[in-house]
């Protein structure tokens, strides 16, 4: 195709074009426009007149800088924390779902089990305050029953991270175990006949029949959430933050929202998400290739 | 014997899944007992109680009189309904363009997409440009913001494909030229996924609270989720009870801040909640159909 031919297509289909338009402004105005001034970070920042350059100089500061690796290491916990404890849930929560070949009681526990996934942070921080309070929250009142004195969970630095962990749980679990029931479902009915016939128990159907067929969900889902390890959850972080908890939970997004929207570092907070950004694209490519090459499922 | 076995694990993963089910109903349906609780039993309930002690709408009416909560109300359903609806529209035209066979320039628009997808712009960027927009503390940014989200877009595109090929070629024949081909034949076609993508993008609208927090600044511009984390987190009352002397009984005295705090959350969930057998139905499949993860 030459170039002529090609002109001459473009003409012909200008109408298409002009349809495009609104979405190339808006992605040019709210993507490719922050994106570009992300070069900040390697800029002095100047209210008047330009702004100078200054190399790596912001970056220099941010890996010298204490704060800056607590965060990335609080990030990286929570993060992992969160990849390695909660992974295993939603396939259990599926195998168990799949017990129920009766729809209603699957069915009321589906409904049930969805619903906080499209709850806001902060109204589910909003239950979780009531739910962990220290004077009528059930958690307390079931350590009470037991014998043991009430526990503010919420001001201990030693549980903070396990409640980010358990709320993210209990917001995900149901939503999460949708791709696995479905692969589940998708199994071949006659392959279970055929091992009850050969003497299989239901034990065996599901080692050596259900959990092979869960590889490739389990491996793309897995594989993903290493690509978005960077995200350790901001809406999450700063609905349960509070002044006495705050150094186990801050983490590179609720820092630069510190450092660049409340102090007005601009560069310096513009270094640190460049970092976190870059980290975050390589993660996510070669975690989608990597995808794609074990299991033929990428991440778009 | 095995039969026994199968029965009692079975009786075994049903009081676990029930079990699990009810860590996520309880505190939810605690929260409405505790807002339709009379104000002055409120602290007789227990964390599992999810009855009310005696009966009172008093909550509501402090929390929707509230002349700043009945505001943040409104915004929240503007920058959803308008915000929907806008992304709606974006969404499935640009779809359309793009699902157009033989476009020039194609390759190079969804390298940009897939680039503009997993590169996230800095906040402090992001901030500067609503600024220059002249868009800070204006609700029509957090209509525009993301006005059109990639995997929405391209879940949007796998649907349209599906539109059989030799329907536009028709219209094509009759004279009809692509917008008319957009708006008769694909948008009556595609109100499965319209109703997909617009459950996406109001549930994503109507929960968006970091952006809400840093691109509206005051209180008139303000939206639920933002109001409702003063109240949740920083444990805000004077706002919550400051409208309390509407009330002209001697109700006042007995307001309890935990249950207002609870109508409060209660009317943030009442959307979603009234939404989600739509929810459940359309954004469900949605997912499943288009493959991604949220």
């Amino acid at each position: 195709m030459n170039a002529n031919s090609r002109l001459r297509r473009m003409w012909a289909d200008k109408v298409l074009y002009v349809m495009l338009m609104p979405a190339a402004a808006f992605f040019a105005i709210f993507h490719v426009w922050p994106i570009l001034g992300m070069r900040l970070a390697f800029y002095e920042y100047r209210i008047l007149g330009d702004h100078v350059y200054v190399g790596f100089k912001y970056f220099k500061e941010l890996f010298g800088t204490p704060i800056f690796s607590q965060v990335l290491a609080n990030t990286l916990i929570i993060s992992a924390m969160k990849m390695f404890l909660i992974f295993p849930l939603p396939i259990l929560f599926a195998l168990m779902l799949n017990e129920f070949v009766n729809g209603k009681f699957r069915k009321a526990v589906q409904i049930i089990s969805y619903l906080p996934h499209f709850l806001s942070w902060v109204v589910i921080a909003g239950i979780w305050f009531e739910f962990l309070s220290k004077s009528n929250g059930i958690v307390n009142d079931v350590i009470r029953l037991f014998g043991f004195p009430a526990h503010d969970f919420l001001t201990d630095k030693a549980a903070i991270r396990w409640v980010l962990v358990a709320s993210e749980a209990w917001r995900n679990i149901g939503w999460d175990s949708i791709i696995f029931l479905a692969a589940i479902l998708g199994i071949n009915k006659s392959l279970y006949e055929a091992a009850y016939v050969d003497g299989a128990n239901r034990w065996q159907i599901v080692t050596r029949i259900i959990l092979p067929h869960l590889y490739v969900p389990m491996v793309t889902v897995f594989i993903l959430n290493v690509g978005f390890i960077m995200n350790a959850g901001l809406d999450q972080v700063l609905n349960f933050t509070n002044a006495s908890v705050n150094s186990k939970v801050d983490i590179i997004d609720t820092y630069v929202y510190r450092v660049g929207l409340i102090n007005g570092q601009y560069s310096f907070a513009t270094a640190a998400n460049l970092f976190k950004s870059v980290i975050g694209v390589i993660l996510v490519l070669s975690t989608h290739f990597l995808s794609k090459k074990l299991t033929s499922k990428g991440a778009w | 014997m095995a039969g026994r076995n199968f029965t009692v694990s079975k009786l075994m993963i049903g009081l676990i899944l029930t079990f699990i089910s009810l860590t996520m109903l309880v505190p939810i349906l605690n929260l409405f007992a505790k807002a339709f609780s009379d104000p002055g039993k409120v602290h007789l309930l227990h964390g599992y109680d999810i009855w009310p002690k005696g009966f009172s709408i008093v909550n509501f009416q402090v929390v929707l009189g509230n002349p700043i909560i009945g505001r943040a109300l409104f915004n929240s359903l503007f920058v959803t309904v308008v915000g929907t609806a806008l992304s709606i529209f974006f969404t499935t035209i640009t779809a359309y363009v793009l699902t157009r066979k033989n476009l020039v320039g194609k390759t190079p628009i969804m390298i940009v997409l897939i680039v503009i997808m997993i590169f996230e712009p800095g906040i402090v960027q992001e901030y500067m440009v609503v600024k220059d927009l002249n868009l800070l503390d204006n609700l029509w940014s957090m209509v525009l913001y993301r006005v059109i989200n990639v995997y929405y877009l391209i879940i949007m595109m796998r649907f349209i494909e599906e539109i059989p090929d030799s329907l536009l070629e028709a219209a094509k024949m009759d004279g009809a030229g692509h917008l008319t081909i957009f708006a008769r034949i694909v948008l009556p076609l595609s109100r499965i996924p319209l109703l997909t993508i617009g459950m996406f993008y109001a549930v994503m609208k109507w929960n968006e609270f970091f952006k809400s927090s840093i691109f509206l600044s005051s209180r008139d511009n303000t939206v639920l989720q933002v109001l409702l984390r003063q109240f949740v987190v920083e444990g805000d009352s004077a706002t919550l009870v400051g409208a309390a002397n509407l009330l002209q009984n001697n109700q006042i005295a007995q307001l309890d801040f935990g249950a207002l705090k609870a109508a409060t959350i209660v009317v943030a969930m009442v959307p979603i909640l009234m939404l989600y057998p739509i929810i459940l139905k359309y954004y469900t499949n949605g997912v499943m159909d288009g493959g991604i993860k949220e």
